[in-house]
């Protein structure tokens, strides 16, 4: 299916889509942005495992020195994403308002044979976005964690830390 | 047919309306007439399963649901066509959602009124948008067409127009409830008329009894409303103060 016969065919007719691109759009780099700051507090971390050796010039890996866990560095910075998601309520709840503005075209939707095309025009797009958003903040959690195990010494990683980010204590 | 059964209908505790028994055989022109406020709408609104009501509400001896509700359209002075679609989206959008889509009918009608089918509904004009919800009505291929004042805000002509068209292309089979305040210029095209007075059903005659009476339908609705041709003459002889 085209783009455009999916967008037909699952968004309110005549709805204008702009303000949910706007959002979308806006919202993912705002929110891609705000999720770097992982990056920044793992980098922070990272470069304090590390004493500078005067002597060599070279970095050398402190003793008995233990990574902040992973949970503790990606803080909320996957929180964008999560609201980008929520916000997507508000469009289902536009999306419903928007057959009562300039008509009725509501008693038209709740005529059609097919009783689930209100609800497939006004729920579709939003959850779908909700959906992708949630898919960028996992495929975001993801790199992030391949980062924090790839990079980090392995002295110095506390195990179990996949587990601690879905609250499980090893 | 549709039958209407023990139907009420309140709007937080106050009665819309009360105990309505009605039956809608098909081929029937019916004017349902009101003051403001009587129920027309509430009832139509009832009869599209809009609103939640005590009573039974059957068609053909089916309750009302997506399964046949293709059987009934719906033309309001609301309008429940999408404002930013131009006319061919909705010929488009009817056709694709009603199996029955009139196409024919459609297009004659858009021709007869002269009304644009490349422009946003937006941009017509208040009696071109009605004259488009009622043509959409027409074209759904419904049996059951039911108009809420459909005509506020078209001129005399128009709406005569439209009454003419109506009486030329109605199908047997296709019935039609009409809910207006314009009695005297539909008595000659209905064939039946309900009287609704503070949501309860006070009047259903047909225009053969009327005609055998010799009475009209003007004078009929009055009589049941039991309308006081003083009430004017003295509410004007209080208000400019004038004493017996």
């Amino acid at each position: 299916m085209r783009k455009s016969e999916f967008l037909s065919r699952h968004t309110p007719p005549g709805a204008d889509l702009h303000p949910q691109w706007r959002v979308l759009s806006m919202g993912g780099v705002v929110s891609w942005l705000y999720s770097l700051g992982f990056i920044f507090r793992f980098a922070d971390a990272w470069s304090q495992l590390y004493s500078y050796d005067r002597v060599s010039g070279k970095r050398v890996l402190q003793e008995g020195v233990i990574m902040p866990d992973f949970i503790q560095l990606l803080d909320n910075a996957l929180l964008g994403f999560g609201l980008l998601a929520i916000v997507m309520i508000g469009f289902c709840i536009f999306y419903y308002t928007y057959h009562r503005q300039g008509s009725r075209s509501i008693y038209l939707m709740r005529r059609l044979p097919d009783r689930w095309e209100l609800h497939r025009r006004c729920l579709s797009l939003p959850l779908l976005t909700a959906t992708l958003c949630i898919a960028a903040a996992a495929l975001l959690l993801l790199l992030y964690y391949g980062i924090y195990c790839l990079a980090t010494p392995e002295s110095c990683l506390r195990p179990g830390q996949w587990q601690m980010i879905w609250g499980i204590r090893s | 047919m549709i039958e209407i059964r023990q139907l009420s209908k309140s709007y937080a505790g106050k009665s819309a309306l009360r105990n309505i028994d009605l039956c809608l055989p098909q081929g029937e022109i019916v004017g349902l007439f009101g003051e403001n406020g009587a129920g027309k709408t509430t009832l139509m609104k009832c009869i599209l399963n809009f609103l939640p009501h005590r009573g039974e509400i059957l068609l053909d001896g089916e309750s009302i649901t997506s399964k046949n509700i293709a059987r009934l359209s719906f033309a309001t002075s609301e309008h429940s066509f999408f404002p930013n679609l131009t006319a061919q989206a909705h010929r488009d959008f009817y056709a694709s959602h009603f199996p029955r889509f009139l196409d024919r009918r459609f297009q004659g009608l858009m021709e007869f009124f002269e009304l644009p089918m490349h422009k946003a509904l937006h941009g017509f004009s208040t009696g071109q948008k009605n004259q488009f919800e009622v043509i959409l009505a027409l074209s759904q291929g419904a049996d059951y067409i039911l108009m809420d004042e459909p005509f506020a805000g078209n001129d005399i002509f128009n709406r005569e127009d439209f009454y003419k068209v109506l009486l030329g292309i109605l199908e047997p089979n296709e019935t039609i409830l009409l809910s207006t305040h314009l009695i005297e210029e539909v008595s000659g095209f209905i064939g039946r008329a309900l009287l609704l007075r503070h949501g309860s059903l006070v009047g259903d005659v047909s225009m053969a009894q009327l005609e055998e009476t010799g009475q009209d339908l003007v004078g009929y609705i009055k009589q049941t409303w039991q309308y006081r041709p003083d009430r004017v003459g003295r509410a004007l002889d209080e208000l400019s103060g004038k004493e017996e």
